[in-house]
């Protein structure tokens, strides 16, 4: 199910590409797919609402930059309000600091805190944890039991039900560690004596950070309940847990945005290691069930500096080697033809087969050739005599064969531009140059 | 649980009566035997006029509802109902109502509820009544829990235990989750508590060595119901999945329960369609649901695998828990509006 949603995704920017300006039609498609892709994935169904808004309106009123394609400018703007959702991303300084858990039952706080005390332990920090979970039987067991495998003192008394004398004694315990880590019980929004509770632990602890554990799994509620707890202890950062599921994790991004804060770990296994730090796009890539967004607007706005290449000199018709070198050099820098050849918007535009059906230990034999090419020679591949074909592949260390095969590779490519150019005006020359030069 | 969506579904209920008294409104002056204007429309309009004049009845366009039912997915969205779960709804009740035919007069509540109740009723099914199951079948039931990690298991098997045993029947707690840290002790503080016999071997011990022995004991002691708890495990790691497996074949549930939580998303249909393949379920207990007052994932769960809602889990106490009535919970969630109308 999640591979067809993010197929339909690319589907429906394929579709863009064809196109010279922003179709209407194309860019609704695509939004409505992006929103089943996001609402499957417990987006809030408001934030949803509100991206894909702020999507069409931006794809259809802003004018792509140019030399951007159409589809990369839309690509662009997709991946700009998602980052924009995601919000900060949260900081997480090396020094002393009381960091405070607060999330839902059965969230992960425990199992968090243990994974935090072993990422500042790591870091060089002394690290202490209290237990303020007096409900839950176990809950200092457990605690006790994964901190002692990482030598982290864990303070806490299972018999005591009094959370905040706890963690005032804890404190106390611990003066001089410089992070400390408070484990609270698990509690949601209508708990009212629970929610007074952790403001209270939050007024004596005095923490630092104040963080809310979310379960990736989490659905609609996230933003209530984030929103709640942002009431009552001001959370500054958003920690994801169980992200090693099938879950997506958009219940978090309903959390950010209600708290103004930033995910700052992600939690994905079930050892003391498993917890990362928040890497905004392969979380995009997750929610969205496709690849590298980033990679691709990244691959697209490279291609715009590239205006080296000399689009108007191309319209006129002037195709020279020259040309054909700096494509072949993009090419090399981005990868293996064929995965950015997959990324491409295709479109319903046919080439020579043999356009493209170059390997890149030709394409890099191609470039040693020209190397050896003057100035002159690179400009007006006409002057290429005989001899000339000589020297060139005595210089390169290729044979004459390869140099004029070179040259009946860049006389197809000469060839397809004129027919593009020729044909009824359906083809977009910049798209056409970029599909040459690999992009 | 429900009252949220209980709210928000009276507000469409709303929204599509009126969108057909509207329609049906403009129909009117064509029931009129003087009025041809109507049938200058189009050729759709013929079979409108003809049925409005002759049978004093008018068709349901999906123009009329198309709105409305966009709310109504808007709303099962964002209580948590799964995506392919309310696109599967919201063309249930399309269906329902499109290209019905109404007497002028009648009730249109009366259409609008039915459609909403029976694409509800469709997929909630029926409940589960654990006490006569547990009278039903040879002694001792072995019942095996199982879902993600979080979800709220442990505290499930307490109260179940709990409510067992005020029925009448003797328990016995296997302590499976003989990974995670503290799981023992707090399962044992539970059986402690509620004064209930428990068997445990030593953390990371065989999950299956722990489970045979509960059975064992049960069968020789003539207890009534042995609950078997488990460690949360993702439905994606195999290798967990083959332990859920291989505890399935040492034990012979009688029971496999699956247990989420309601205020898990789309996700909660991802695992529970898993669980379902990989080690079957028979039932299934959705966990603090006294988070949520939407209950969509009551909905997804139970449309996706098609097994019964047996317990709602309530709150932090043994007592907590409910037996979930399917028809109840849709009479109440339609029963407040009717008095409205």
């Amino acid at each position: 199910m999640l591979d067809r949603l993010g197929t339909s995704l690319k589907d429906a920017l394929k579709k863009l590409a064809g196109k010279t300006v922003v179709d209407r039609a194309a860019v609704d498609e695509l939004v409505k797919d992006l929103q089943r892709a996001l609402i499957q994935a417990d987006v809030n169904v408001k934030l949803v609402m509100a991206l894909s808004q702020a999507i069409k309106t931006r794809s259809l009123e802003e004018e792509p930059p140019k030399g951007m394609s159409v589809r990369e400018h839309v690509l662009r703007i997709v991946y700009q309000e998602l980052v924009r959702l995601m919000g900060s991303t949260g900081e997480v300084k090396l020094g002393p600091q009381v960091i405070l858990m607060a999330g839902l039952q059965g969230s992960g706080k425990t199992t968090t805190t243990a994974k935090l005390a072993r990422f500042f332990q790591r870091k060089g920090l002394r690290v202490a944890v209290i237990c303020g979970d007096t409900f839950r039987p176990g809950a200092y067991e457990q605690l006790f039991t994964l901190c002692s495998r990482i030598h982290v003192p864990c303070f806490g008394d299972p018999t005591d039900k009094d959370a905040r004398k706890l963690v005032r004694e804890g404190l106390k315990a611990h003066a001089g560690t410089e992070v400390v880590i408070i484990d609270t019980q698990g509690r949601h929004a209508l708990e009212a004596d629970l929610i007074q509770e952790i403001i209270d632990i939050n007024a004596i602890s005095n923490a630092t950070h104040r963080w809310l554990v979310i379960d990736a799994a989490l659905g609609q509620q996230a933003s209530e309940q984030a929103r709640r707890f942002h009431e009552a202890i001001d959370i500054d950062g958003v920690i994801i847990t169980k992200m090693d599921g099938t879950a997506k994790g958009g219940g978090a991004l309903s959390a950010v945005a209600e708290t103004k804060s930033g995910i700052i770990f992600i939690g994905s296994g079930e050892t003391i290691e498993d917890l990362e730090r928040f890497d905004p796009d392969g979380f995009i890539s997750r929610l969205l069930g496709m690849g590298d967004l980033r990679a691709l607007v990244e691959r697209a706005e490279e291609s715009i500096s590239e205006g080296e290449i000399d689009v108007n000199a191309m319209m006129r018709g002037k195709f020279t080697l020259r040309d054909m070198y700096k494509q072949l050099e993009a090419v090399n820098r981005m990868g293996p033809l064929k995965q950015i050849m997959s990324m491409l918007p295709m479109g319903n535009l046919e080439l020579p087969g043999e356009a493209y059906d170059m390997t890149s230990a030709k394409m890099a034999k191609y470039r040693i050739i020209m190397d050896s090419m003057t100035a002159a020679e690179l400009d007006e591949p006409s002057l290429l005599s005989s001899s000339r074909v000589q020297r060139i592949a005595i210089g390169a260390g290729a044979t004459p064969d390869e140099v004029r095969e070179l040259l009946k590779y860049y006389k197809t490519m000469k060839r397809a531009l004129k027919g593009v150019r020729g044909g009824q005006g359906k083809f977009n020359m910049q798209r056409m140059m970029k599909r040459f030069g690999g992009m | 649980m429900f009252e949220g969506l209980r709210s928000r579904l009276q507000k469409i209920q709303g929204r599509l009566e009126e969108n057909i008294e509207t329609a049906s409104a403009g129909a009117e002056p064509a029931s009129s035997p003087r009025g041809p204007a109507p049938a200058e429309k189009g050729p759709g309009m013929m079979d409108r006029v003809k049925v409005l004049v002759t049978d004093r009845e008018f068709f349901i366009s999906e123009d009329d509802v198309s709105e409305p039912l966009f709310e109504l997915e808007m709303v099962l969205l964002e209580s948590d109902v799964a995506l392919p779960v309310t696109e599967e709804i919201i063309s249930l009740v399309r269906q329902n109502l499109t290209g019905q035919r109404r007497k002028i007069g009648e009730s249109v509540d009366g259409i609008v509820f039915s459609a909403l109740r029976d694409a509800l009723m469709q997929v909630l099914g029926d409940g589960f009544d654990l006490p006569a199951y547990i009278r039903g079948h040879d002694r001792p039931v072995k019942i095996l829990f199982t879902g993600v990690n979080g979800t709220g298991k442990t505290t499930t098997v307490a109260k179940i235990a709990s409510f067992l045993k005020k029925n009448g029947f003797s328990v016995v707690i296997g302590a499976g989750d003989t990974f995670r840290a503290g799981a023992i002790e707090q399962i044992d503080e539970h059986a402690r508590r509620l004064g209930i016999k428990i068997i445990q071997h030593q953390h990371g011990a065989d999950p299956s060595a722990v489970l045979f022995d509960a059975v064992q004991y049960a069968s020789a002691h003539n207890v009534d119901v042995v609950l078997a708890d488990t460690a949360g495990r993702f439905h994606n790691r195999a290798n967990l999945m083959n332990q859920l497996d291989k505890i399935r074949r040492v034990m012979k549930p009688d029971l496999i329960v699956y247990v989420d939580e309601a205020v898990a998303g789309n996700d909660a249909v991802v695992r529970a369609h898993e669980f379902e393949k990989s080690v079957g379920a028979d039932a299934v207990i959705l966990t603090k649901a006294d988070m949520d007052s939407r209950g969509g994932a009551a909905i997804s769960i139970a449309h996706t695998i098609g097994k019964p809602l047996m317990f709602l889990g309530v709150g932090q106490g043994y007592d907590d828990i409910m037996p979930f009535e399917p028809a109840a919970v849709i009479g109440e969630l339609f029963g407040g509006s009717k008095e409205n109308a």
